[in-house]
């Protein structure tokens, strides 16, 4: 609704620009004075370090530093499209974006939903404060809780084994088809709740005449969240998407790095695990780097095609 | 009214009250003057109070403290590479060869001359063995530079061990194979599932959490009878380099892994606990067996071992002489003095501010006074000395040495340091209690003390019998620990420890063995060994050449 409006100022001011005067310059110059600030953070801090990059062209030596470094073109690039281990990497950056993506994305919207349609309000409060406190744990304590979980002894084993799903315990991290589903499980039980804030958020803003207009022409429940709620949070619903488009390949570190082991690494390793393990741990910079640019690029590329796709269906965009 | 006034001068005073002990603390501290270093050691450990006792007797005698950063849970590599990444580095630090080739070190022998005690704790030729390919040393070896004659207590190093009340049920039996082992552990298994009635029984269980994962690897080399050259064996008839991860040796060990697998013997999270959930699976007392390296879990489960006390119940390890055939003799240990390790020790970096004073501070910690405390404690408080000048301790001395809460706030080894081993000057005591043996039997356990006695042994090392040095080649992976990305044989040397941390547990997992096995072969030959083997074997006539 609101982004509508500003749409629209935005249509008007566009009517009449304005000129660039002195005068102008002098009248905006507070405003001015702190974009201005805002400016110099960003090359600072966004801008600046990107000067690395140039590690990915080089045979990086730490001693030598980025100025005596040899420069080597794109020989790193091709050494990385050569290696099956980064092939792979991707492969399972991309599934484990994908499957969290649609994952945490449905699960937060059917969630808001529901938790909308509540009409005891103490219940739904006391729902919604609970449903998103594990947002606040640190992974390393999430992974903990679920390797304790799923774990031969585990709750879920226990739990399993005693009602005759299953003989013996599963051993659920031996096993590389659990893996991403666990990642997803694990990511859906954290963030939910969290990101259900700002849809129900929306859901407030939704003009309550409308569902008694709806009610009046007959509308049950289901037709009002049908064709009332999720129209009216379609603009935030899109908006989120083509954010996270771009976070795609940003599928986690933390996670995997800590419940990943020996027999799971085909499957549980991402770009990210992939950087540090070369980059870092190998001292191989150059190659860390190189992963970190395409991981980037892909990003952007990503998102603005989703966002050309929004354009075109005369959507919400970003940009 | 009066209340919330009141309230908020509490509050006020309690706010006042931190300030000021704050404020006076580093006040104080500043009065003392004395001198603070920063470490970082490569490995994980125990931190100390800030205000350990030791510590500041220490500081007391030397001038100077040191604040001990240890390995957190990233890897080992990681940390020393954002240090570079970094180039600010602690003024003293346990790393290795990057830290060399970036230039973050400091020539130890370009200082040591002022330095007497650095510079005799070692032969002459024994520090030549750590020069670098510009002449110079750069690191000090910690561990191993025995001063007199080897006393052998303890066996630091790998063994199959097994806990005393499995060989006590079976009336202490002659176990010396690696089938007997499994026989044995299974049948204590079959009769005992319970500990005490309370847990299940755990009969084997291996780790393999990253590095650590030589607990699965290595065992073949020892089997066939050779000792931890590590990365390889070495032939000492006719000096030739060879490979032990395809022996039969090891097929047929990696065989009774999977069969004992099958059988419910290992324990079925064995590849996918981390090294904390390790030693906690030990601590509990239910683990009957395991591979393992001395240093790497005995020093976790005594304290909880004392508080559940499981010695009671028999639940101590003691290492076991076990080869793939009796006809082979075990080399699972080999002479301490004999056993230097060239790659890896303590340097100074560029960072240090007082390069003086940080050689000055590995100087004195060298001095018997101060390794009496670092090892010892503090005389008349940790330790007795009777009138023939021999040090002892009393019952209660033991225990508390096995509080964890104990040693955090009272004792501070510097344990990353160099320390010089084997016996004192004062050529009575010997550098530590657990080298003492006369303090090593009075702390040995009540089950292991049962079990020794009725093997005839005195100690952990009588249990599996000595050895001397294999040859002067001995570690060889002294180098293969040091190879870098920078070369052929290190890049190949990484991708085949890959291939083997990802198929080993498969093999030992999996339903078909030899159809594992043999994908497993299929991957481990891809990598390419030879470039590495080729590399060993030049290193191997290397040393001996050197040595001549």
């Amino acid at each position: 609704m609101s982004l509508l409006m500003k749409k629209k100022v935005k249509e008007k001011t566009n009517e009449v620009p304005i000129q660039i005067t002195w005068k102008e310059i002098k009248r905006q110059k507070v405003l001015l004075f702190w974009s201005f600030l805002i400016v110099i953070y960003g090359v600072i801090f966004y801008y600046l370090p990107l000067t690395g990059w140039v590690m990915a062209f080089q045979n990086y030596k730490p001693k030598d530093g980025i100025f005596h470094s040899e420069f080597i073109g794109l020989a790193k690039f091709q050494q990385l499209f050569h290696d099956d281990t980064f092939i792979r990497v991707i492969r399972n950056t991309l599934a484990m974006g994908l499957i969290n993506l649609v994952a945490s994305f449905v699960m937060a919207i059917v969630f808001a939903i529901l938790l909308n349609e509540l009409r005891n309000r103490h219940g739904k409060k006391i729902i919604q404060t609970i449903s998103y406190l594990p947002h606040f744990l640190s992974w390393i304590i999430v992974t903990g809780i679920l390797h304790e979980a799923l774990s031969g002894s585990g709750i879920i084993n226990e739990l399993l084994v005693k009602f005759n799903f299953i003989e013996t315990p599963v051993n659920f991290f031996a096993h590389p088809q659990y893996f991403w589903p666990i990642v997803a499980f694990a990511n859906i039980w954290k963030e939910t709740g969290w990101n259900a804030i700002i849809y129900l958020a929306a859901i407030t803003a939704i003009d309550p005449c409308l569902y008694e207009a709806a009610a009046i022409d007959g509308a049950g429940r289901w037709a009002r969240i049908k064709y009332v709620t999720l129209p009216g949070i379609k603009p935030t619903i899109i908006i989120l998407l083509l954010m996270n488009v771009g976070n795609v390949l940003n599928a986690g570190f933390e996670i995997q790095y800590l419940l990943g082991n020996g027999l799971v690494k085909s499957v549980s390793e991402t770009i990210d695990i992939y950087v540090l393990k070369w980059g870092i741990s190998q001292g191989d910079y150059a190659i860390g780097t190189a992963a970190g640019i395409f991981k980037s690029l892909v990003s952007i590329i990503l998102i603005v095609i989703a966002n050309k796709i929004a354009k075109h269906n005369d959507e919400e965009r970003l940009f | 009214m009066r209340r919330r006034i009141l309230n908020s001068i509490l509050l006020f005073g309690l706010v006042l009250l931190i300030l000021i002990v704050a404020l006076t603390k580093r006040e104080s501290e500043q009065k003392k003057n004395i001198k603070q270093f920063t470490v970082f050691y490569d490995v994980q450990g125990d931190e100390i109070d800030e205000d350990n006792e030791i510590k500041k007797k220490i500081a007391e005698i030397t001038g100077a403290e040191c604040e001990e950063i240890w390995l957190g849970s990233q890897t080992k590599d990681d940390a020393i590479n954002s240090y570079i990444a970094s180039g600010e580095y602690t003024d003293f630090i346990v790393g290795g060869l990057e830290l060399y080739q970036v230039g973050a070190l400091l020539p130890i022998d370009m200082y040591w001359d002022d330095y007497p005690n650095i510079k005799q704790y070692m032969s002459e030729e024994e520090w030549n063995r750590l020069r670098l390919d510009d002449g110079h040393i750069y690191w000090i070896p910690q561990f191993g530079i025995v001063n007199g004659e080897d006393i052998e207590t303890i066996h630091e190093g790998e063994a199959f061990w097994i806990q005393t009340r499995v060989l006590k049920w079976a009336g202490y039996p002659d176990v010396r194979t690696l089938d007997e082992y499994f026989e044995l552990i299974g049948d204590y298994y079959e009769a005992n599932p319970m500990l005490d009635n309370q847990i299940p029984n755990i009969p084997y269980t291996i780790l393999c959490d990253d590095w650590r994962y030589f607990c699965l690897e290595n065992p073949p080399q020892f089997l066939d009878g050779y000792p931890n050259d590590g990365s390889c064996m070495v032939d000492p008839v006719n000096l030739k380099v060879l490979d032990y991860n395809f022996t039969d040796t090891a097929k047929n060990y990696f065989k009774t892994l999977n069969e004992q697998y099958k059988k419910g013997i290992v324990d079925p999270e064995s590849f996918t606990s981390t090294y904390e959930e390790y030693i906690e699976k030990l601590s509990t007392g239910a683990v009957l067996g395991m591979v393992d390296q001395w240093w790497q879990f005995s020093y976790n489960i005594t304290s909880p071992f004392e508080k559940q006390n499981l010695d009671e119940l028999g639940c101590n390890y003691v290492p076991l002489p076990i080869t793939i055939d009796r006809s082979i003799k075990n080399q699972w240990h080999v002479k301490r003095s004999n056993e230097l390790d060239t790659s890896s020790g303590i340097s100074v970096t560029i960072s240090c501010q007082d390069v003086e004073g940080a050689f000055q501070f590995i100087n004195d910690l060298l001095g018997e006074e101060v390794q009496n405390l670092r090892y010892w404690g503090i005389k008349d408080v940790d330790y007795h000395v009777d009138e023939n000048g021999v040090f002892y301790r009393t019952d209660e001395q033991r225990e508390k040495r096995n509080l964890s809460d104990y040693l955090a706030s009272h004792f501070c080894s510097y344990a990353y340091f160099p320390r010089r081993e084997g016996i004192n000057e004062d050529g009575i005591n010997m550098f530590s209690p657990e080298y003492q043996l006369g303090e090593f039997q009075a702390s040995l356990p009540i089950d292991v003390k049962e079990c020794f006695e009725a093997y005839g042994a005195k100690t952990y090392v009588d249990m599996i019998g000595t050895n001397e040095q294999p040859g002067v080649w001995y570690p060889m992976y002294s180098y293969s620990t040091l190879l870098t990305n920078q070369i052929p044989a290190g890049v190949v040397w990484k991708e085949m420890t890959e291939v083997k941390q990802q198929w080993l547990p498969q093999v030992v997992m999996a339903d078909n063995f030899d159809a594992a096995w043999a994908q497993y072969k299929n991957a481990y030959d891809e990598t390419n060994p030879d470039v590495f083997f080729d590399d060993m074997q030049l290193e191997l006539e290397r040393r001996i050449k050197q040595a001549e």
